[in-house]
């Protein structure tokens, strides 16, 4: 058996990732200038269409007479769960940047559409499948924890960084690509330019509409990916009534506590992680649980104060966040 | 500025005057149509013209909680006759002021009997009831009717803790580590009676075992859950039950190559190389007699409470594939004992310690010989009882 401090860790990385890829998402829509709140519908959104992506490739199968091959059933998962994510976040792009509506009502409104939308068609999956919409063996295999000759059998090192679910993996290396791309391409730099200030982007060339567009609905994607880690991981497979629900919001306050950057978002994600399961591991007698259950929201607050108290515009929120750009309202 | 505040002032003036001209009214309608003593027939109600309603915390694609209860409903339904308007389900409502209003909606809408499934909807319901003395009311878990006063206001549940003691049976001979683990919702009676017979259950047939408890606090989290497991799965148990509404507990034991025990619901189809066997209440048995009762103008109990004796708490069908051998013969003989009155599930000897609705601490100490009579005289578990051998982890 391992030792409290290892598991802990792990567990924390698992509790983790679905927040890490809900916040990246969020990370790149709003580097572009979009403040999209319907986080949460598209993990939904996401959760659901993964979940049934694998499930149809599964009975195409069985229909076939062919074997289920757990890579094809999670690569099927990954791309609708994406394609899902990205189909929401088109809606929000073309009601805000074509229609040029209120950002924040347009994402709260995805929100409770992508809730109703998973949990609708969830539900009738389920009785179509008669009781449980849920995958097979195979599908399971293929989210369950790596087993990597020799990296994984390395004795501490080997569980705590060689043990998890690829999806793990998949998190951090989109965290890396991502800052990659910000910080170190002269698309990211366009990128952070619309995001900043699209008057100035725009008299420099640069389309804020095809920024804003492709930014948005990637990182809907992304958003979307991070449900399909709920439905799939977290609940292995079986559909559950509201197993994203405040998770999109965790993810958003995570945009905050990570200062809007992919990088930096993978240690306030396991931090957050952390703090969400610290009480099952480690016990302080006469505690009680809903203190517990604070210490995420409390932390976050705490960045809040100390990044306002600091005024440091390197870890502000991009200045055109939240604000429609409209070329003939230039003064 | 002016504008605001006549509006404001008016809006108050409406309420104000349809409050006032509110409460009269219901009076009247009660006092006139109907007759206020329990036990009468009320006003011609028959199985063609009664209207029933339903308050739920989640929807029946929980498959847990609400999924079983509507079982209920809908075996009711089929052995009555009744047709579906006759049947108004609020779905999704939660313990707070949301339930309050669905009730009121179930009572314009003209049910004559409501039922409410969930904890903590027994408050909102208390108040209401006693407005609506017309209208029947029937609280699922809850402890409060007894005491009331109200005639129109019922508790029901069914001896739960007898079928968790069987499948505590399949437990204790499955254990290898001899640590059960327990996902459990609230540190409410209802849960500490039922995790307390579980490990009765697993401890008679395995004197060894010892298990580990720990909260989600939240009756439906599928995360939370998942993670609860986990927790408990690292500390090495590697039998878990649970009290909570989700899956999720079955699919992360066969995730980590441990077993569970359902409840609710038959969890094999979700978790098939982890999940034992279940337990789960057959709620149509109480629904048909309480909605039969009221049209034949009988009496419905105040506390109503049955179990594996009269069929109402059930058992889900055995995972032979992976059960330990003897465990169906085990259950069988234990059944066996219950329905026939020489198996008591809290017997003596037994000593345990708890806490009180009041924050006061709570001891019993059953000597050899007697037992500990759960769900009576009110329907609701009342064993609140940390025993030798359950470890809380908080």
């Amino acid at each position: 058996m391992l030792d409290l401090g290892t598991t802990l860790v792990m567990a924390a990385v698992l509790a983790g990732t679905p927040l890490l890829l809900g916040a990246l998402g969020e990370i790149l829509t709003e580097r572009s200038g979009n403040l999209n709140l319907g986080v949460e519908g598209m993990m939904f959104m996401g959760a659901i269409m993964g979940l049934m992506g694998s499930f149809m490739y599964e009975q195409a199968m069985t229909a076939a007479g062919a074997q289920t091959i757990g890579f094809f059933s999670a690569l099927a998962a990954l791309v609708m769960s994406f394609a899902a994510g990205a189909f929401g976040a088109l809606i929000y792009s073309f009601l805000t940047i074509t229609l040029r509506s209120n950002q924040n009502v347009t994402g709260l409104v995805l929100t409770i559409f992508g809730t109703g939308f998973a949990n609708f068609l969830g539900e009738f999956a389920g009785q179509q499948a008669g009781g449980y919409l849920a995958v097979g063996a195979a599908t399971k295999a293929a989210f369950a924890p790596l087993a990597i000759p020799f990296l994984s059998d390395i004795p501490l090192l080997g569980p705590l960084f060689f043990q998890y679910n690829w999806m793990v993996y998949f998190a951090l290396a989109v965290a890396v690509v991502m800052a990659v791309f910000l910080f170190r391409t002269r698309f990211g730099l366009n990128l952070r330019a619309v995001g900043e200030d699209p008057a100035a982007a725009d008299a420099a060339g640069i389309s804020v509409s095809r920024y804003r567009y492709m930014a948005t609905v990637i990182g809907g994607g992304i958003c979307g990916t991070g449900g399909m880690y709920m439905s799939m991981v977290t609940t292995s497979g079986v559909w559950v009534h509201g197993c994203v629900t405040g998770y999109g919001w965790l993810a958003v306050a995570l945009v905050i506590f990570a200062t809007w950057s992919p990088l930096r978002g993978i240690l306030v994600a396991a931090v957050f992680g952390g703090l969400m399961v610290v009480r099952m591991y480690v016990s302080i007698p006469g505690l009680p649980i809903q203190i517990y259950e604070m210490l995420p929201y409390v932390a976050t607050i705490l960045v809040l104060i100390i990044t306002s108290v600091r005024q440091s515009k390197k870890h502000a929120m991009p200045a055109g966040t939240g604000l429609n750009y409209f070329r003939e309202d230039r003064e | 500025m002016k504008k605001v505040i006549v509006f404001v002032l008016s809006a108050a003036l409406a309420c104000t005057m349809l409050l006032g001209c509110g409460t009269p009214a219901s009076q009247s309608g009660s006092g006139g149509d109907r007759p206020g003593a329990e036990g009468t027939p009320a006003a011609n109600l028959t199985l063609d013209n009664i209207t029933i309603g339903f308050v739920h915390i989640t929807d029946p694609s929980d498959m847990g909680y609400t999924y079983n209860h509507d079982l209920g409903t809908q075996e009711m339904q089929r052995t009555l006759g009744l047709s579906d308007d006759q049947i108004i389900n609020k779905f999704n409502i939660n313990e707070g002021g949301e339930c309050l209003t669905a009730i009121r909606e179930l009572i314009e809408a003209g049910c004559n009997i409501i039922f409410a499934t969930s904890f903590g909807f027994e408050d909102y319901m208390l108040e209401l009831a006693a407005e609506h003395p017309d209208i029947v009311f029937c609280h699922a878990t809850g402890y409060q009717a007894a005491d009331s006063g109200l005639a129109n206001f019922h508790n029901y549940f069914a001896s739960i803790y007898e079928g968790r003691y069987l499948a505590g049976i399949a437990a204790g001979l499955k254990t290898e580590s001899n640590q059960l683990g327990y996902v459990a919702a609230f540190p409410f009676a209802e849960v500490i009676s039922g995790y307390t017979a579980f490990y009765l259950g697993a401890k008679s047939v395995n004197p060894d075992v010892t298990m580990d408890i720990m909260y989600t606090n939240s009756w439906h989290d599928p995360t939370v859950e998942a993670q609860v497991t986990q927790a408990l799965i690292d500390r090495g148990c590697d039998v878990i039950s649970q009290h909570s509404d989700s899956t999720a507990p079955a699919t992360t034991a066969e995730d980590n190559g441990v077993w569970q025990v359902g409840y609710n619901n038959d969890m094999i189809p979700a978790a098939p190389d982890a999940s034992l066997i279940s337990t789960r209440i057959d709620w149509g048995v109480y629904l048909t007699f309480a909605v039969s009762a009221l049209i034949a103008g009988e009496e419905i109990p105040v506390d109503w409470c049955e179990g594996l004796s009269e069929g109402v708490v059930l058992l889900t069908p055995l995972n032979t594939a992976i059960a330990a051998d003897g465990t169906q013969g085990a259950i069988d003989a234990a059944f066996a004992g219950i329905k026939a009155g020489t198996l008591q599930v809290f017997a003596g000897p037994l000593t345990g310690e708890g806490v009180n609705y009041d924050g006061s601490p709570a001891v019993i100490d059953i000597p050899e010989g007697e037992f500990f009579q759960e769900s009576y005289p009110g329907s609701a578990p009342s064993w609140i009882y940390i025993i030798p051998g359950c470890n809380v982890i908080e």
